[in-house]
């Protein structure tokens, strides 16, 4: 589903040319849940990015469903995350001139589909939203804001998910809540799930377990309690 | 390639997963390895969902200072071209119907019938009148009047109004006196002690008095004839039988030609340029007073600047206002990107929302300009005395174009940079826009005002010259605006805390606050501008023509009447008369030899309404000077234009030259002090002790004849020879229709050569009637009436000052909402930092000073700047475009800075306030 191959990201900086991630390598299996863990600055989050199609990489190659990222334009990336991925972020990143409803239906309706209002009451009656879909984003709490973002994340039954911290940003109990409602429908829909995080906790939900230090792999570990979708 | 088959191969599974469409159902099934990339992103879609973000980002207030920008662009050159579109046709109506015509040809001599005839031949409509002036004579009185024969087409432009009773109210009739008819003047008929009905002798024939006139479309057009008494129409069938018009008669001839359509006078007079070159000239409204000419050109020019600059000042609005737009756009479009969008698509639903905000715009911004012009002519209907002809479309289509040009220029670069924003955004909020995209706006702006001011202006030198200064302008502001707030933080170290605070903000934002100063610096100078230039045109115009400007001249008035007439005003309770001697003289040589002017003399002296320029010179071209204003050759000012154009037809060696080796007779005059409205520019005047021998000499006659002062002259007068020195070079108001000189002698020096006086008097429409009184008492002066000429002036004028306020007011608005578009375009980073920083505790009163003096020190510093520009551009711009004389605006340069400070502080603490107002979480979240 996923491959990367010598992954090389490098930046240049004030101080000179810094390596965020080495020649990283690896490959994800549909339906696996994997996390990638490690400390601030380890290049979590640039392999996320790099992976999505958000960024290219200064040398290597990103395959997303056989789709070799290096090759395209920005463009065509576009077009595969529209047709391929989903998002949840750390901060949401919901519009905030749309209501909760109007995010969920925005990349249904971008992809021409005509039930878009119909499957987006669905997916937030599936979070638990179903009373609060015409609050905009700034009437809604972080954990609510969150569970939007998840139900527009599944909502064009992207094939893969791309999670960043998904529970930076919310205190312990409600984080637990979304994380097991961003397990149940990553189960339901069959996705693939790459999760970027700090917290172990939310790490060992995942059938795999990557650990970056300073732009390397250093551990690439399954979750044998943990079944793949 | 090869990676991508190995990848296929090793993972058969993950292909199967695509294809499932239904939550849960998902499982591996067997289809192609690799999908197609295809976009199925239908375009009614990305438009639906392009005008809800156009609704809700209107709903939030983000894009309604850039509509309002829009609007008022819209509004002001709709408005404004509205309003001068009809205007400038209804002036140029009025201006037909003071001339009776829309061309005329004059001549002291008559014009060859072949001229009319071709007219004829053309379509054009044609009508003939002669001016001479005659006595009338019934059963029991006589007197001098302004004699006129018109042919039965006369009027071609607007109408004569009659009536039955003297004084009383007229109606419009459009033919003058049949045959066998005369029409007088009201204050004639008591004179001649006649009634309608009755008889006059004009010369040898009798007519029978038909009509009463109340007013005539050129009453004021036909020379010194027409203003010597009061008006006689006849019909030109009945000029032979009079017998009065004789070979060497001292009458005015005129052409009279109109036609519905312009090109066909355009080609006549054309044909005429080029058949009677040097002999005869059509001439215009514009051509024949100079005064309405010059009130209108420098109209014209101010409403072109004026909406150039409300134009301008939009612009920077809407660039501002869709570039904080657009950068509250990033994460957007960031997630919209990564929701699968593409930059074109992105394009698209930013393309879609200008177009729809542009055309809701456009709609509202033509109403609200054909309202802002209905509201002008209804301010102006009192004194509007034509009714408007109805408005084109192309006011419309200007405004319109303008607000696409201002879309295009100023708001499309930097809401279409946006598709340049990287989707990695959403994980990293530092990135930003390219700096390529980032810069382009800039560049489409430039060029979209370059593009505006030719637009408007047509004219390319004042294009490049607008677009070097305002470039040098920018890189002076840069420097200046740099050091100064380069140098703040030693000042603020000094200064408390607050001061502090507002100075690190201020050196912190530097880039950004050199940006504000220099937008700030603009418009406060526009503003400037406008508001100077239009105070020095409104008090130049109300000094050229006062309230109590006097409208009638009395001409050959001897040193003995003096007195008599004083007393006779004095009864009437009429004050204010002066009495100007005057006595004709020659320069004969100068330093002992011949004089040798320049070429000719300026057009200021040539065309302007002096007293004795053309007079003089009619004398020399016209030597059979056998008319009743004996030796009046001091005439008021129509006829001194009319004689000079016709002097110029019978003389081509034009105003002022010297005539057979000869200079020109002049009018002169004595006087102990400088006369109102001249200025000395070189030499002293000879105040109260002043010694005979010495002469004050007009700057542009003295720079014809390359006089210096300490000069000795020699005149001719009466046949005798005087010498002066000169002493002094004067410029001299030529439009203030006053009796001017181009020479006085100091006191002593002619006196005794025996002069004639001249004097003016200021006569309300109920008090003419004295005139027949003052006539009967004093037969041998001449009065000319220049009473109408003046209100019809005073009446432009009026027209074109409101004009001139409204645009004012125009430009104000539009300068305000670019001051708060650009307070605003910093607002969010100014929220930001103060929330911080009340979450750390930090009072109300500590942010809000600090607030303020950041402001007020940008303010200050953009009020100098801007004062300093406003001043080096009203130089250039009174000395080259408005011909006025440049003057320091001493109290600008207090006002100036202090306007600047106090504006912005308040606007920038008012925008800002809610910071203190509101939770700082509330004003985090709203930021973040």
């Amino acid at each position: 589903m996923i491959k990367t191959e010598n992954l090389l990201k490098r930046v240049n900086t004030s101080e000179g040319v810094l390596t965020i991630l080495n020649q990283v390598s690896l490959q994800i299996k549909p339906g696996e849940a994997v996390a990638i863990v490690g400390a601030s600055g380890s290049g979590k989050s640039t392999l996320l990015g790099l992976m999505a199609g958000l960024d290219s990489a200064t040398s290597g190659d990103v395959f997303l469903s056989g789709h070799s990222l290096a090759a395209m334009d920005e463009e065509q990336r576009a077009i595969l995350r529209g047709q391929l991925v989903g998002f949840v972020f750390q901060s949401f990143q919901l519009l905030p001139s749309l209501t909760a409803l109007e995010n969920v239906m925005l990349p249904i309706e971008l992809k021409g589909d005509p039930q878009a209002h119909a499957k987006a009451r669905q997916l937030l009656e599936r979070v638990g939203l179903d009373q609060r879909w015409h609050h905009y984003p700034n009437q809604l709490s972080g954990g609510e804001q969150q569970r939007v973002a998840i139900a527009r994340a599944f909502a064009t039954e992207a094939k893969i998910l791309f999670a960043d911290e998904p529970t930076g940003n919310l205190d312990t109990a409600t984080g637990a809540k979304v994380i097991d409602l961003l397990f149940a429908l990553n189960h339901e829909f069959a996705t693939t799930l790459v999760l970027v995080t700090h917290d172990e906790r939310l790490a060992e939900k995942c059938n795999r377990i990557i650990k970056l230090v300073a732009g390397e792999i250093v551990s690439d570990e399954r979750n044998e309690d943990v079944a793949s979708v | 390639m090869s990676a991508m088959r190995t990848w296929q191969v090793s993972d058969a599974r993950e292909s199967a997963t695509l294809n499932s469409p239904a939550p849960g159902s998902a499982k591996p099934g067997s289809i192609k390895p690799v999908m197609p990339l295809t976009d199925h992103k239908p375009l009614s879609n990305l438009f639906r969902l392009a005008m809800r973000l156009l609704w809700r980002d209107w709903q939030s207030g983000e894009l309604r200072l850039l509509f309002f920008a829009l609007v008022m662009a819209v509004t002001s050159v709709t408005g404004i071209a509205l309003f001068t579109d009809r205007l400038e046709k209804a002036l140029l109506l009025e201006s037909a119907n003071m001339l009776a015509a829309d061309r005329v040809l004059g001549s002291g001599r008559q014009p060859p019938e072949a001229i009319l005839l071709e007219a004829q031949a053309r379509g054009l409509r044609t009508a003939t009148t002669l001016s001479f002036v005659s006595m009338a004579f019934s059963a029991s009185g006589n007197m001098l009047v302004a004699a006129k024969a018109v042919s039965n087409e006369y009027p071609l432009r607007g109408e004569i109004i009659v009536t039955k009773q003297a004084f009383t109210r007229g109606v419009p009739v459009l033919n003058g006196p049949p045959p066998g008819e005369v029409w007088l003047e009201s204050r004639a008929l008591p004179a001649l002690g006649i009634e309608v009905g009755d008889s006059v002798f004009v010369g040898e024939a009798e007519l029978r008095v038909g009509n009463i006139i109340i007013a005539e479309p050129d009453r004021q057009q036909g020379g010194m004839a027409d203003n010597a008494g009061p008006r006689l129409m006849l019909n030109m069938a009945d000029v032979d039988a009079t017998n009065v018009v004789q070979l060497g008669s001292r009458v005015s001839y005129r052409y009279l030609f109109a036609s519905d359509a312009a090109a066909p006078l355009d080609e006549f007079e054309q044909w005429v340029g080029a058949n009677y070159e040097d002999q005869y000239r059509l001439r215009n409204v514009r051509d024949e007073s100079a005064e309405i000419s010059d009130a209108l050109n420098k109209a014209e020019s101010f409403l072109l600047l004026g909406s150039l600059f409300a134009v301008l000042l939009a612009g920077v609005a809407i660039a501002l206002t869709a570039k904080r737009y657009s950068e509250r756009h990033f994460d957007y479009v960031a997630i919209l990107k990564t929701l699968g969008c593409t930059s074109s698509q992105i394009s698209f639903i930013y393309l879609s929302v200008q177009v729809v905000l542009g055309t809701i715009a456009i709609i509202v911004g033509s109403i609200l300009g054909w309202i802002v012009h209905q509201g002008i002519l209804q301010l102006l209907s009192s004194i509007l005395l034509v009714e408007l002809p109805p408005a084109g479309y192309q006011p419309f289509v200007i405004g319109s174009l303008t607000a696409i040009i201002c879309l295009l220029a100023f708001a499309l670069p930097p809401l279409l940079a946006l598709r340049e924003t990287p989707p990695l955004r959403v994980l990293r909020k530092d990135i930003g826009q390219q700096k390529f995209s980032a810069n382009l706006p800039y560049a489409f702006g430039i060029f979209g005002a370059i593009l505006l001011v030719f637009w408007y202006s047509q004219d390319f030198v004042l294009t490049t010259v607008l677009v070097v200064a305002v470039a040098g302008i920018a890189v002076l502001l840069s420097v200046v605006s740099w050091l100064l707030l380069h140098s703040s933080g030693s000042v603020g170290m000094k200064a408390g805390s607050a001061w502090k605070l507002a100075m690190t903000a201020a050196r912190r934002r530097r880039k950004q606050n050199i940006l504000q100063v220099m937008v700030f610096s603009v418009t406060i100078m526009s503003l400037l501008i406008l508001t100077l230039l239009r105070t020095d045109l409104i008090d130049d115009w109300q000094a050229q023509l006062p309230e109590n400007t006097p409208n009638h001249f009395m001409m050959n008035i001897s040193q003995s009447q003096i007195a008599g007439i004083e007393n006779f005003f004095a009864e009437k309770g009429i004050v204010g008369n002066t009495f100007f001697p005057l006595i004709s003289a020659r320069v004969t040589t100068v330093n002992g030899s011949q004089p040798d002017p320049q070429e000719a003399l300026g057009s200021d002296a040539e065309g302007g309404s002096l007293t004795e320029g053309g007079s003089s010179l009619d004398e020399e071209a016209d030597p059979a000077n056998a008319t009743p204003d004996a030796d009046g050759e001091a005439i008021a000012a129509t006829d001194a234009r009319t004689e000079v154009a016709d002097a110029t037809q019978e003389n081509a060696a034009g105003e002022g030259n010297a005539v057979g080796g000869r200079l020109s007779r002049r009018q002169v005059t004595w006087a102990e002090n400088v006369p109102a409205d001249n200025l000395i520019t070189a030499g002293t005047w000879w105040g109260q002790d002043s010694q005979p021998g010495y002469v004050s000499i007009e700057q542009e006659y003295a720079d014809w004849l390359d006089l210096e002062i300490g000069d000795q002259l020699e005149f001719e007068v009466n046949q005798q020879t005087i010498s002066a020195e000169v002493s002094s070079f004067r410029s001299v108001r030529w439009d203030n229709m006053q009796p001017n000189f181009f020479i006085i002698f100091s006191p002593g020096t002619i006196d005794h050569l025996g002069a004639t006086f001249l004097s003016t008097v200021l006569m309300e429409r109920e008090q003419k009637i004295f005139l027949n009184d003052l006539v009967r008492q004093f037969p041998t002066i001449v009065v000319f009436e220049i009473d109408a000429l003046i209100e019809q002036i005073q009446t432009i004028i009026a027209q074109v000052t409101s004009a001139i306020e409204l645009i004012s007011v125009l430009v104000l608005v539009c300068g305000g909402l670019v001051l708060l578009s650009c307070v605003n375009a910093t607002l969010d980073e100014r929220f930001h930092e103060n929330a911080i920083l009340r979450t750390l505790g930090a009072g109300k009163k500590l942010i809000l000073t600090s607030l303020f003096i950041e402001f007020a020190s940008i303010g200050a510093i953009a009020g100098v700047i801007a004062t300093l520009g406003a001043e080096g551009s009203l130089y250039y711009l009174q000395e080259q475009v408005f011909e006025q004389d440049f003057n320091f605006h001493y109290w600008v340069w207090l006002a100036g800075p202090m306007l600047g400070m106090l504006i912005i502080a308040g606007l920038g603490v008012y925008s800002t306030r809610q910071v203190v107002s509101i939770s700082p979480l509330n004003v985090l979240r709203r930021v973040v």
